[in-house]
């Protein structure tokens, strides 16, 4: 021992540059980060039942919002089939038809035109519906003419206005557009990304509850350590620190395995899905969650439980005095 | 060092634990308080610890009021004192290498330096080469040397104990107390709880007598 005041050397000791706090935090928090997984660790099926719970919780708005966004790609791509049919009157011939297209094709809000003469139209039905026989009885083509428009601007009151100005060109006989079952699409799309975003919502206020209680636990085991280490001049942030650790890591195991059920989901589900999309002449595939869905489902997930955690700890921290 | 300014501290609105308390204890002194159980020894400790606030009066501590210390101030004060508790308060979990290391990890000390105090600490108090034993593995006597080593690791300039060789035969408690004397004398500010008054007389320091919450007897060493 030296001769010097064991309170002037402490003042010394204690009298750190900015640096070496900086140090001491990255220290204190590389201990801690490592503490806290090694005592999950030393735990496993606890630890991975809890991890479970929260994947399930996240698994079911994660897997909606995936569905969704397969949807809206349909979506997009039933916009792009979004098309008028435009009747000719039967009277109009060959050449007055080509004419009424290059007519339309003009027209201000249609991006494209494709005529289908009668001929054309004819063997098309025939095709489609294999009565070549009956058909070829008919004694003359009783199909009009016809001119498919693909609008500008797919949007349904867009197509609506367009198909009314159609109406009124010369020889047209009548505008045909379908727009009921699209509009019912986009309903159930925007009802699906409610119900996903509430679910969200729910499924993640369950995420903070289950980390929640499992570092309540873990403060209430580890009570009289908290204790000795306040009685001696730790900081709340120094005593909080590993429970919020243990909070991410639980976090980060119940994003993992979440994004392993999603994965495994979206393999076995993809064959049927594939299948009922084919047998509407789409194709439809659920979307994998690619490099920035699995960074947003772990980033959310370790934020959760970090958040769990820390709500857990300020609350039974306050409630934790030495005696 | 510690400056008692008609101190008094009331709980549940009805028993007075300590009144009008007034004292000063100078820097590098070594005191005893003593009393009979439920005397307030115990509530004045807390008070210096501030584990709890005085009910009237104030506390000085080097020359703050440590009533007026903004909780977040609190761990950084607590830093400052070392304590030695009657039930040692050691972390059975972890070796009394990492025990006595404690208050050096909270305040982040460079793990090189830690190491050497830890040491140092664990040394002075005979203990080093039980380093590596766990707290379960050790006597009640040298627990409570871990628990000192503990206290003074960082140096404080205040080093309070409660009771601290209360549940030891005399030898080993003459040999704590010794061990408090060595910390006195190199300028350490010291104040023993104990109701040891045969060991206290043989000691020969000043004395402050509790009873019922009042100081009945100021007594400086003969």
């Amino acid at each position: 021992m030296s001769r010097e005041t064991p309170s002037r050397r402490g003042a010394r000791a204690q009298r750190a540059t900015a640096g070496g706090r900086w140090r001491s935090w990255l220290r204190h928090h590389r201990a801690m980060s490592l503490d806290s997984a090694s005592r999950l660790l030393r735990h496993p099926v606890g630890s991975l039942l809890t991890m479970l719970a929260i994947a399930i919780a996240l698994v079911l708005p994660a897997g909606l919002w995936l569905t969704l966004d397969g949807a809206r790609l349909l979506d997009a791509e039933l916009d792009e089939s979004a098309t008028l049919t435009v009747y000719l009157e039967k009277d109009v011939g060959a050449d007055e038809a080509g004419r009424i297209e290059q007519a339309l094709a003009a027209r201000e809000g249609v991006a494209s035109t494709r005529l289908i003469t009668a001929a054309e139209g004819m063997a098309e039905f025939q095709q489609a519906l294999g009565l070549e026989d009956a058909l070829a009885r008919l004694p003359g083509n009783p199909l009009p003419a016809s001119v498919v428009i693909h609008p500008q601007d797919p949007a349904p009151a867009a197509v609506q206005g367009l198909a009314d100005g159609l109406e009124t060109v010369a020889g047209v006989e009548e505008v045909r557009l379908d727009l009921a079952w699209l509009e019912r699409l986009r309903h159930l799309a925007e009802l699906g990304r409610r119900v996903g975003l509430g679910l969200a919502v729910l499924f993640g206020l369950g995420v903070l509850l289950v980390v929640g209680n499992t570092i309540r636990l873990a403060v209430e085991n580890r009570r009289q350590e908290i204790e000795v280490v306040t009685l001696i001049g730790a900081t709340h942030a120094f005593v909080r620190r590993p429970f919020l650790y243990s909070g991410a890591w639980y976090g980060l195991g119940g994003g993992l395995l979440a994004w392993g059920l999603l994965t495994l989901g979206g393999d076995w589900l993809a064959a049927p899905i594939a299948a009922l999309a084919a047998s509407y002449g789409a194709s439809f595939a659920l979307p994998g969650l690619g490099l920035a869905g699995s960074a947003m489902l772990l980033g959310c997930s370790t934020l959760l439980g970090w958040l769990g955690a820390w709500i857990a700890v300020s609350r039974h921290l306050a409630q934790i005095r030495p005696r | 060092m510690i400056a008692f300014e008609h101190v008094g501290k009331r709980y549940g609105g009805r028993f007075d634990a300590l009144a009008n308390l007034d004292f000063r204890v100078r820097r590098g002194e070594m005191v005893f308080l003593t009393g009979h159980s439920g005397a307030g020894k115990s509530s004045l400790l807390r008070l210096l610890m501030r584990l709890e606030r005085p009910s009237r009066g104030r506390i000085l501590v080097a020359g703050h009021d440590i009533d007026r210390l903004h909780a977040s101030q609190v761990p950084f004060y607590r830093r400052q004192i070392g304590v030695v508790f009657q039930d040692h308060q050691l972390l059975f979990d972890r070796s009394i290498y990492h025990n006595v290391a404690l208050p050096l990890e909270i305040q982040g000390a460079e793990p090189r330096e830690a190491a050497r105090r830890v040491r140092a600490a664990l040394d002075k108090v005979g203990l080093l080469h039980r380093e590596k034993a766990l707290p379960i593995e050790l006597s009640g006597g040298e627990q409570q040397r871990v628990g000192i080593a503990r206290a003074v690791v960082n140096k404080p300039a205040l080093l309070l104990a409660d009771e601290p060789t209360g549940n030891l035969d005399p030898q080993l408690s003459a040999d704590i107390m010794a061990l408090f004397e060595d910390f006195h004398r190199i300028g350490t500010t010291v104040m023993v709880a104990s109701h040891d008054l045969a060991l206290i007389a043989r000691l020969r320091h000043r004395t402050l007598r509790l009873q019922e919450g009042r100081l009945v007897a100021d007594e400086e060493a003969a």
